[in-house]
């Protein structure tokens, strides 16, 4: 981990407190997506949210994107309250959610023209975020050209060209094979460590959560809530292989079986 | 299996050093080239299969009223019967001038009753306030036949080219209007959050993301209401008209030619048929990625 990233407990970029988020389910009942989540996400850290279906870290993604109102509770952004979405507060979705009627670079450049930038700056600086995915070669492609992997590259450069301060990722490599999986999470974690970006980071995959993440937030459900946050103090890069990998994995593993909830 | 595998591995490995990148390049070459032949000669024989279609039914046409006992040709003309008062229609520009007045009535409504439905589809679908007032009124006014407008808009517009641009408008409005809303309902919610949380405004939404999500249903909305404005086209012109392919065919009834009312439905189908067509070319030339997303 690099030194310049701050870790003093208090300077999170965003601050969740005693959040809570009730839901309609079925015939008028209710229930507590989360209930009295706290939460503080450091500037420059990579933090992976895990847990099985049900556990709200989509509802805590959703919170903190602004997509939704807590029902209990605030959450802010750089000390200010979060009201709605904003391009400082990136979003990758789990797929499809490129625009398909556009190309990858206009795709890219949505975010830019939608605030007014002039047409040769934002092409311009589109073709840069595509060029740090990898993709500059695809600017002309429509999504349905696009390979699923592709797809998540360039909705990963369509959110970075704004210069957000968080990158906020819900299960954005679920959808894609495994081989492509662990070529985006390297290349995610190069981006990461060559911008100094803030990345929220959903899964469902414990691997990809040891992997990727400084720290691990592991939830559980009904309600909704942190059942354990774990710090990942194992040197980048990584190495599934090794022995510290195996056995932080096997811990996160253990706080599942605790809870009973069956992860794959 | 066991005993090939060595032979075939040895002559694999003589195949690939003969793979230079010459040997390579005209195998590309011959693949692309069989397959751009092979393509003109499915479109080709695709061609010919739909004008052999067509000479099939036209010697059906010619066959059935001779045989069938008890047709008379003056009633049922074969195509021989009809040919000639096409061509005398054809010379003196009259079908043109009929077919020219009645596609300009056709388009001025379309045009007016599809801006009209996108721009109400487009509120209803976004704004639930608009969409519960409007909804029982709309959805009442829908299921009269628009037809039954016809004596109305005359009595109010009297026999000018209003009634007619008017009842088509009337009546392209409401196809574009409700597929347009269903789309504009359905646009996913993750294309919405998407431009949002990448900075747009209420109306960048609208216009950049709603307006074309909803397009695979606007233009199936758009192609219904062509269908639409042909049928109260022709309506309108039977019921009171001094041009058109409605008033052709009205008139011919008057005089009993029947050969003459044949040459205006032969022209009422043509039309239709090339204004299909043309949709479906614009669309292919317009936006390149409709339907693609099911390839």
């Amino acid at each position: 981990m690099t030194p310049n990233r701050g870790l003093r407990p208090d300077d999170g970029v965003v601050e969740v407190e005693s959040v809570s988020k009730l839901y309609p389910s079925t015939e008028g009942e209710s229930t507590w997506a989360l209930l009295d989540v706290s939460l503080s996400i450091r500037d420059g850290e990579f933090i992976c949210a895990i847990g099985p279906s049900g556990c709200g870290k989509t509802t805590l993604l959703n919170l903190i994107a602004g997509f939704i109102e807590p029902t209990r509770g605030e959450l802010r952004f750089d000390k200010a309250p979060i009201t709605r979405p904003a391009p400082e507060r990136g979003v990758v979705f789990q797929e499809y959610a490129l625009f398909p009627w556009l190309t990858a670079l206009r795709n890219v450049e949505f975010g830019l023209k939608m605030r007014g930038m002039a047409k040769v700056e934002r092409s311009e600086r589109a073709r840069e975020a595509l060029q740090l995915v990898g993709l500059e070669d695809a600017a002309g492609r429509y999504p349905f050209e696009l390979s699923g992997g592709m797809r998540q590259r360039v909705a990963v450069a369509r959110a970075l060209v704004n210069h957000p301060r968080i990158l906020l990722m819900d299960e954005p490599f679920a959808a894609v094979d495994a081989l492509t999986r662990a070529s985006l999470q390297t290349e995610l974690l190069r981006i990461w460590e060559e911008i100094g970006i803030t990345i929220f980071f959903i899964t469902h995959n414990i691997e990809e959560a040891v992997y990727l993440g400084d720290r691990i937030v592991v939830m559980s459900p009904n309600p909704g809530q942190i059942q354990k946050i774990v710090n990942v103090e194992i040197a980048r890069p990584r190495n599934r292989s090794d022995l510290e990998f195996g056995q932080l994995y096997a811990t996160v593993n253990g706080i599942f079986h605790q809870q009973g909830g069956v992860v794959q | 299996m066991k005993e090939e595998a060595t032979p075939s591995l040895s002559s694999r490995s003589d195949k690939q050093k003969e793979l230079t990148s010459d040997l390579l390049t005209s195998i590309e070459e011959r693949f692309r080239r069989d397959l751009l032949r092979s393509r003109r000669r499915r479109r080709i024989r695709r061609l010919l299969l739909n004008v052999a279609g067509v000479i099939l039914f036209l010697i059906f046409w010619e066959i059935a009223p001779r045989v069938v006992p008890g047709v008379n040709l003056q009633m049922f003309p074969p195509p021989s019967g009809v040919v000639g008062t096409l061509w005398d229609l054809v010379a003196s520009g009259e079908l043109a001038g009929h077919a020219w007045s009645s596609l300009k009535r056709a388009i001025f409504g379309f045009v007016l009753g599809s801006i009209a439905g996108v721009l109400v589809g487009l509120l209803t679908g976004r704004l639930a306030l608009l969409r519960d007032l409007s909804d029982p009124v709309l959805h009442s006014l829908r299921s009269i036949p628009s037809i039954a407008f016809v004596p109305l808009a005359i009595v109010w517009f009297g026999l000018g080219e209003t009634p007619k641009v008017a009842l088509i408008t009337w009546g392209t409005f409401f196809p574009v209007w409700v597929n347009t809303f269903i789309g504009v309902r359905d646009v996913p919610s993750i294309y919405v959050r998407s431009a949002a949380s990448l900075g747009a405004s209420p109306t960048g939404i609208m216009l950049q993301v709603v307006l074309p999500a909803a397009l695979p249903f606007i233009i199936a909305g758009l192609r219904q209401a062509t269908a639409v404005a042909f049928v109260i086209l022709v309506a309108a012109e039977l019921v009171g008209a001094s041009s058109g392919l409605g008033y052709l065919i009205s008139f011919s009834h008057l005089v009993f030619r029947v050969d003459m009312m044949f040459v205006g439905l032969m022209a009422l189908g043509a039309l239709g048929f090339l204004a299909d067509a043309l949709f479906a070319a614009a669309l292919d030339k317009i936006f390149p990625w409709y339907g693609a997303e099911a390839r």
